[in-house]
């Protein structure tokens, strides 16, 4: 048996993450030792007729066009990965679901808006059957790694469901709310080593909220800080706004 | 010689002899007047006047991440044993950190002995220091009566007047008293001085909960269906802050992290914590404490009653973190005054 034939797609979005994948340095010579790199628009120009053992996609989902390739890359997948917030939550392009999407289309298009019908923005868990998530904007490249063995080796991964909070404390970091800055690690869902913490930045909420997140303790916790909670549902909206419709 | 002194002048010089030995860790200033023990060379990068550290110093005897083994699928079940360890020297301990470090001796030496805790237990020399005043409101070391040194330590630093009355504990501490060659025999005058500081400690810290010591379990024992729990369930986001900074918490995941080729790896032990929903999550996905306030009930019961049962000591130090860290203000002190108020 070779080594598995392994893809990676784009659909909307910056392509950042498969830039992460192309940045992770000597890591990324070990993983090409591992599998067979048959697709991967952003470093190579050849393409495969085959089937992918794994197949990696990155981007949500905004028009029809992409929802049918999405199909077609499932078809002829044994594993699908969601990689990037734009394909796991949605991402930025969640936002745009907030709008009319004719106000959408006469936005980016002008009067030629009708020429490029959109649809509402989607995660592609929310088309397909995903297997694998890797969250984040971009990818953490550790997860990524970890991830991708998971995958070879047939094993689950299992994204962590407790707040951003756990790593930030893991780093040591001094709370951002102690600083006197808003920041959505309370509410976010770990798994990036708290990474933007440790940079000085606030989480942004780019790996989606935690699967049960105590709302109203959180609204609590806003009014002791003098903070309002709409202003950090508006936060949360710059990644997450496509997973409201997953919630109804 | 079981006491020594040493000039406060001469502090910077034992540092220094400290950091030319092995690696010295102390507490070190963050912004927002909060700080953490990290590695320094000088006594100009500490401040020993200090409020308790974000992460107490179990992270330096149990890491958030540690290595148990090694394994290799071409030796089956054969695995390496990995103790990653360093000698270290932590530098101006306080007591509420000494008492958390005795608790965790006592759990991992509990059989079956933690063999990764106690071999790196011996790689650490202790040197604690005295607080003199309460740090801020948030500590509850009187009740527990860790506001004095109860051992656990190689030496013991008191600051008086000119010099600090040094406390030895260990063959350890003796001979690092003898090398470094700082240290003064103790003069009947300094001895007054630490009667007098202790003195004054005994009308500074008073037990901060109307509670003695011995009646703290039965409390909890007490008002184990009371609706403070479930009131402190509304308010929890479980997010973990109170077990990662308790400096007696010391749950953990076991987790296999194979390496690329997927036939060599590690197993690693990570920080845990009881408030996280998966905690006690088992198959079938039922849940022993699937509810905020079974949990948070569970974490107060695991200070103040089981380890009462188990190990005959109580598990919280005092050292205020739990409440000084959590985002949703939930304070032990307060709790524990609600429980007590509660039951009448």
């Amino acid at each position: 048996m070779g080594r598995p034939k392994v893809a990676f797609f784009d659909l909307s979005c910056c392509e950042g993450c498969q830039l992460q994948v192309a940045n992770l340095g000597e890591a990324l010579l070990d993983v090409l030792g591992l599998v067979d790199l048959v697709e991967f628009r952003e470093v190579m120009s050849e393409s495969w007729e085959g089937r992918y053992d794994v197949a990696f996609v990155e981007g949500s989902v905004v028009n029809e066009e992409s929802e049918q390739r999405l199909c077609e890359i499932r078809q002829r997948s044994n594993v699908l990965v969601a990689y990037g917030s734009c394909a796991t939550i949605g991402g930025v392009n969640g936002m745009k679901n907030r709008k009319l999407l004719s106000d959408v289309q006469s936005t980016v298009y002008g009067d030629k808006g009708d020429w490029f019908p959109v649809t509402k923005t989607r995660a592609l868990h929310q088309i397909v059957e995903v297997d694998y998530f890797i969250h984040g904007c971009p990818i953490h490249p550790d997860e990524f790694i970890k991830v991708l063995k998971s995958a070879l080796a047939g094993l689950p991964y299992l994204v962590p469901d407790y707040a951003v909070c756990v790593e930030c404390k893991f780093n040591e970091n001094v709370c951002m709310y102690d600083k006197g800055v808003t920041c959505l690690g309370p509410v976010t869902r770990a798994g990036c080593n708290s990474w933007c913490v440790n940079n000085g930045n606030v989480c942004y909420g780019c790996r989606g909220m935690v699967s049960n997140p105590n709302q109203t303790g959180a609204e609590e916790v806003l009014r002791s800080y003098d903070l309002d909670a709409n202003l950090i549902a508006n936060k949360m909206m710059m990644y997450n706004a496509a997973m409201e419709q997953c919630d109804e | 010689m079981t006491q020594a002194l040493i000039r406060k002048e001469k502090l910077a010089e034992l540092v220094t002899f400290l950091a030319s030995r092995q690696k010295v860790v102390g507490p070190v200033p963050l912004s927002n007047g909060q700080f953490k023990f990290a590695e320094v060379s000088s006594l100009a990068e500490m401040a020993l006047d200090y409020i308790p550290t974000i992460l107490p110093p179990k992270k330096y005897f149990m890491p958030q991440h540690e290595t148990l083994l090694k394994y290799d699928v071409a030796k089956g079940q054969q695995m390496e044993a990995v103790v990653e360890v360093e000698e270290l020297t932590l530098f101006g301990v306080h007591t509420c950190d000494l008492a958390g470090i005795q608790c965790l001796n006592v759990v991992f030496s509990d059989r079956p002995k933690d063999l990764h805790y106690m071999i790196r237990k011996n790689h650490i020399t202790l040197i604690g220091l005295e607080c003199s005043d309460y740090c801020d409101s948030y500590a509850n070391c009187g009740m527990l009566r860790n506001h004095l040194p109860k051992g656990g330590y190689d030496l013991f630093f008191s600051e008086l007047e000119d010099c600090y009355m040094v406390d030895i504990s260990t063959h350890k501490g003796e001979s690092l008293v003898e090398e470094s060659g700082l240290f003064e025999p103790v003069v009947f005058e300094v001895e007054k001085q630490l009667q007098t500081l202790r003195k004054a400690k005994k009308k500074i810290f008073k037990s901060e909960v109307p509670i003695r010591y011995q009646d703290i379990p039965r409390l909890f024992d007490e008002t184990f269906d009371s609706d403070v729990w479930k009131r402190l369930g509304e308010k929890c986001l479980s997010c973990g802050n109170c077990t990662n900074v308790c400096p007696t918490c010391y749950c953990f995941d076991i987790l296999d992290e194979p390496e690329l080729d997927l036939s060599k790896g590690r197993r690693i032990r990570v920080w845990d914590s009881c408030q996280h929903e998966n905690f006690a999550k088992i198959a079938g996905n039922e849940s022993f404490r699937e509810e905020r306030f079974d949990r948070k009930r569970h974490r107060f019961n695991r200070k103040f009653r089981y380890p009462m049962l188990r190990y005959k000591r109580i598990f919280c130090t005092g050292c205020g973190r739990c409440s000084r860290t959590c985002m949703a203000k939930i304070d032990l002190k307060e709790t524990i005054n609600a429980l007590m108020e509660e039951r009448g």
